[in-house]
C-alpha cells in the first residue's frame, strides 16, 4: 500500500528576529488507511507538524508530498483547493459557520468545491452523513444552538463529506467529556473501517493514543518515537500528560 | 456563487448593521437628489422668473430715447441668427394715464401682438378680459388695474408727451410677476401710437429678442454689435450680473454640500463595513481552512457592499422622491410662495453611481484584509 503522506526534514522556524525553532527536520511517512495519533507535551510541536500537513502553513525547510503529489509546488490558490479536495480537518475548536444550518455546514466543503448549491445527491449524502452521526435531529438548527459535543460531530461530519484521503485532526476531543469523547473516536474507528480513510490525530491524553494503530511521540520539534501501538514503548522517557 | 450566498449569509446574520449601513447610504442618497433637484429647480424657477418673461438681447438706437430704423438688413440679421426664438420691434412711449384726477406716468410698449407676446408671455399671464391689442386695445398690470381700480373694458385716456391723448380701451389685464412691470408697463398694438408720434413706418424705438438657450446671450450680442455698429445691443447677463453671482454660487455651494455629504456617507459605511469584516475573521478563516480560495472570500465583502449599496441606493431614491412629492404638492397649494421642485433625472442617474460606487470603494479595505487573512490564524487562535 502506498504512502499517502511522505515528509523530509521538515522544519518550522516562526518569526525572523526572535526565532522559535518549532519542529527540527521531521521525517514522517504515513501509509494509506493507517490510523496514527501524535502525542506530545505542550509546545512540541504536534499542531505545527499537523499544520504543515493539513497545508495550512508551509514548512521553513524540508518536502512533503500527500497522495503522490509534491504540494510544496502548489500555488496558495493551489493549496486551498487540495485542501478541499484531498484532506479533512478536525480542530479543538469546531469551527462551525454559525450563519448556516448544521445540514449547510456540511455542504460547505462541496460547495467550495464548486458543487452546485441544489444538488440533490449531495443534500442526500449529508442527510446520511447526518444519521450516521446521530444528528438526524438537528439538521436545520443553527450550528450555535447545538451542544459541544453535536458541534464536534457537526465538524467531523464535515471533514468527511468531501471524501478526503486523510483526515487531520488536533486535539478533537480537547473540549469533550469522556462521553463525547469515546462516542468520537469510535465514530472515527467506524470511518476508518468503512471508508478506509487515513487519520492522523493528535492528541495529549495517551489512553486515546493506545486506542490507535500507531504512535508518533513529538519531543522538542522532533520525533522521539514511532511505534506500532502493540510494541509501544513504556520505558522513563515517555512523558508526562498534562 | 458561493461568495454571493455567504454574502447574503452575513448581511442577514447581521441585520442591525445592514441596516444601518443601508440607512446611512439612502440618507446621503436622498440628501443628495433632493438638494441638487431643490436648487436645480430653484435656479430654474428664479431663471424663469428673471429672463422667461423679459427679452434676452435688445438692439437700442446709441442715442437714449430715440428711435432707429428697423431695415430689412438689420432684421436679416437677427431673424438669420439660429439662437433667435422671439423677434418684438416696438415703440417705447411713456405716457400719462388719466384715471379720475389722477395722472399716473405708463410706459407702453406698442409692436405686433405676436412678438409682444413672444416676449411676455401675455396669453399665458392675462389674469382678467383677453390679451389682445390691435386697434384701441391695451393690456395694463394686475397692480395698475388695482391701484386705480381699472376694470377691464374701461376706457384710459393716454396723455402724451405733446399735450395730446389718445383713447385707449382695456382689453386685458396680466400679471408678469414682477411689481415694476405689473404697475409701470402696457402693451398695445402699434397702430395706436405710431402716427401720432410722427415715426415712419419702419421706425422703432427697440427690438427685443428671446433667443433659445439664455446663457448664450453674450454669444449673440457680441455677434449682433460687430454686425451692428450703429445700434447699441444689450445683453440680459449685463443687466443682471448679480443675479449670475448669486446662481453661482448657489450652484457651488450645493455641489460642496453634497460633496461633503458623499464623504460622511463614505467613511460611515467605510468603517461599519470594516467593523463588519473584522467580526466575520473567524468565519473567513474556516472557509479558507475548507478551500476557500482569496478571491472569492475577499468577493463575499464586494457582494455585501454592493448588495448594500444598490438597496441603499433605491430606498435613498425613493426617499428623495417622497421628500420631493411633499415639497411639490406644498409649492402646488394657493400663495405657497414656493417655487415648483422636479425630481432631476440627471441627479438621479448620478446619486445612483454615487452610492453604489461609495459602498464598492468602501469595500476596498475589508476586500484587500480578507484577501491576506491566513486561516492558520483562525484555526490556531481558536
Ligand atoms: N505562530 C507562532 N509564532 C511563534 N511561535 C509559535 C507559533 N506557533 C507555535 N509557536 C511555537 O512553536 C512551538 C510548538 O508549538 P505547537 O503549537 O506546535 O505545540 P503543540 O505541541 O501543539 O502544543 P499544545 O499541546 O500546547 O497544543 C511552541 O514553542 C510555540 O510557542
Ligand atoms: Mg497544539
Amino acid at each position: 500500500m502506498g504512502d499517502v503522506i511522505v515528509g523530509q526534514g521538515l522544519t518550522k522556524v516562526y518569526g525572523t528576529t526572535h526565532k522559535t525553532h518549532a519542529l527540527k527536520g521531521v521525517d514522517l511517512n504515513v501509509q494509506k488507511q493507517e490510523f496514527l495519533s501524535i502525542i506530545g507535551q505542550s509546545g512540541s510541536g504536534k499542531s505545527t507538524l499537523l499544520n504543515l500537513l493539513g497545508l495550512l502553513d508551509r514548512p521553513t525547510e524540508g518536502s512533503l508530498e500527500l497522495v503522490g503529489t509534491d504540494v510544496g509546488r502548489l500555488s496558495k490558490r493551489e493549496r486551498a483547493a487540495f485542501r478541499n479536495e484531498h484532506l479533512g480537518f478536525v480542530f479543538q475548536f469546531h469551527h462551525l459557520l454559525p450563519e448556516f444550518s448544521v445540514r449547510e455546514n456540511l455542504l460547505m466543503p462541496g460547495w467550495i468545491g464548486g458543487q452546485r448549491a441544489s444538488l440533490g445527491a449531495a443534500r442526500a449524502r449529508a442527510d446520511e452523513m447526518l444519521e450516521l452521526l446521530d444528528l438526524g435531529d438537528v439538521k436545520d438548527k443553527r450550528s450555535n444552538d447545538l451542544s459541544g459535543g453535536q458541534k464536534q460531530r457537526v465538524a467531523i461530519g464535515r471533514s468527511l463529506m468531501n471524501s478526503p484521503d486523510i483526515v487531520l485532526a488536533d486535539e478533537p476531543t480537547g473540549n469533550l467529556d469522556t462521553k463525547n469523547t469515546e462516542q468520537v473516536y469510535s465514530l472515527f474507528r467506524r470511518v476508518h473501517e468503512e471508508w478506509g480513510t487515513t487519520f492522523v490525530i493528535v492528541t495529549h491524553d495517551r489512553s486515546i493514543a493506545e486506542q490507535t494503530d500507531r504512535i508518533v511521540e513529538v519531543r522538542d520539534g522532533r520525533i522521539e518515537q514511532d511505534v506500532r501501538n502493540e510494541h509501544l514503548a513504556t520505558s522513563g522517557s515517555r512523558p508526562r500528560t498534562p | 456563487m458561493l461568495s454571493l450566498r455567504v454574502a447574503l449569509r452575513f448581511i442577514a446574520k447581521s441585520r442591525f448593521q445592514s441596516l444601518l449601513i443601508v440607512f446611512g447610504i439612502a440618507v446621503g442618497i436622498a440628501v443628495q437628489v433632493f438638494v441638487g433637484s431643490l436648487i436645480t429647480s430653484l435656479q430654474a424657477s428664479l431663471l424663469d422668473s428673471t429672463v422667461g418673461s423679459s427679452p434676452h438681447v435688445i438692439l437700442e438706437p446709441i442715442e437714449k430715447g430715440g428711435a432707429f430704423a428697423y431695415t430689412e438688413d438689420v432684421r436679416s440679421i437677427v431673424r438669420d441668427t439660429p439662437a433667435v426664438v422671439a423677434i418684438s420691434p416696438q415703440i417705447v412711449v411713456p405716457v400719462l394715464a388719466t384715471k379720475g384726477e389722477a395722472a399716473v406716468p405708463l410706459i407702453v410698449r406698442a409692436g405686433e401682438f405676436a412678438g409682444l407676446d413672444g416676449i411676455y408671455k401675455l396669453s399665458q399671464r392675462t389674469v382678467e378680459g383677453e390679451a389682445r391689442t390691435g386697434g384701441d386695445g391695451i393690456v395694463i398690470g394686475k397692480d395698475f388695474a388695482e391701484a386705480y381700480s381699472v376694470a377691464v373694458g374701461d376706457t384710459l385716456p393716454l396723455a402724451l408727451a405733446d399735450g395730446t391723448s389718445v383713447e385707449a380701451r382695456v382689453s386685458g389685464i396680466f400679471d408678469l410677476g414682477v411689481q415694476a412691470v405689473n404697475e409701470g408697463t402696457a402693451f398695445a398694438d402699434s397702430s395706436l401710437l405710431a402716427a401720432r408720434l410722427g415715426l415712419a413706418p419702419d421706425e422703432v424705438n427697440v427690438v427685443e429678442t428671446q433667443i433659445d438657450d439664455v446663457f448664450s446671450s453674450s454669444a449673440v450680442a457680441d455677434e449682433w454689435r460687430a454686425a451692428l455698429p450703429q445700434l447699441e445691443v444689450g445683453d440680459w447677463q449685463e443687466r443682471n450680473a448679480e443675479l449670475l453671482t448669486a446662481l453661482q454660487s448657489q450652484g457651488t455651494s450645493s455641489v460642496m454640500i453634497q460633496v461633503f455629504v458623499v464623504i460622511a456617507v463614505m467613511l460611515g459605511i467605510a468603517s461599519t463595513l470594516a467593523i463588519s469584516a473584522v467580526q466575520k475573521t473567524r468565519q473567513i478563516g474556516i472557509l479558507k481552512a475548507l478551500g476557500m480560495s482569496d478571491s472569492s472570500t475577499g468577493l463575499v465583502f464586494l457582494y455585501q457592499a454592493g448588495i448594500l449599496g444598490f438597496a441603499g441606493t433605491l430606498l435613498g431614491l425613493g426617499l428623495a422622491a417622497g421628500l420631493i412629492a411633499l415639497f411639490s404638492s406644498l409649492a402646488a397649494g394657493p400663495d405657497s410662495g414656493l417655487f415648483p421642485i422636479k425630481l432631476q433625472p440627471s441627479f438621479v442617474t448620478l446619486s445612483a453611481g454615487v452610492g453604489i460606487s461609495i459602498a464598492l470603494l468602501s469595500a476596498v479595505i475589508p476586500y484587500r484584509n480578507t484577501a491576506r487573512l491566513d486561516p492558520i490564524e483562525v484555526i490556531q487562535g481558536g
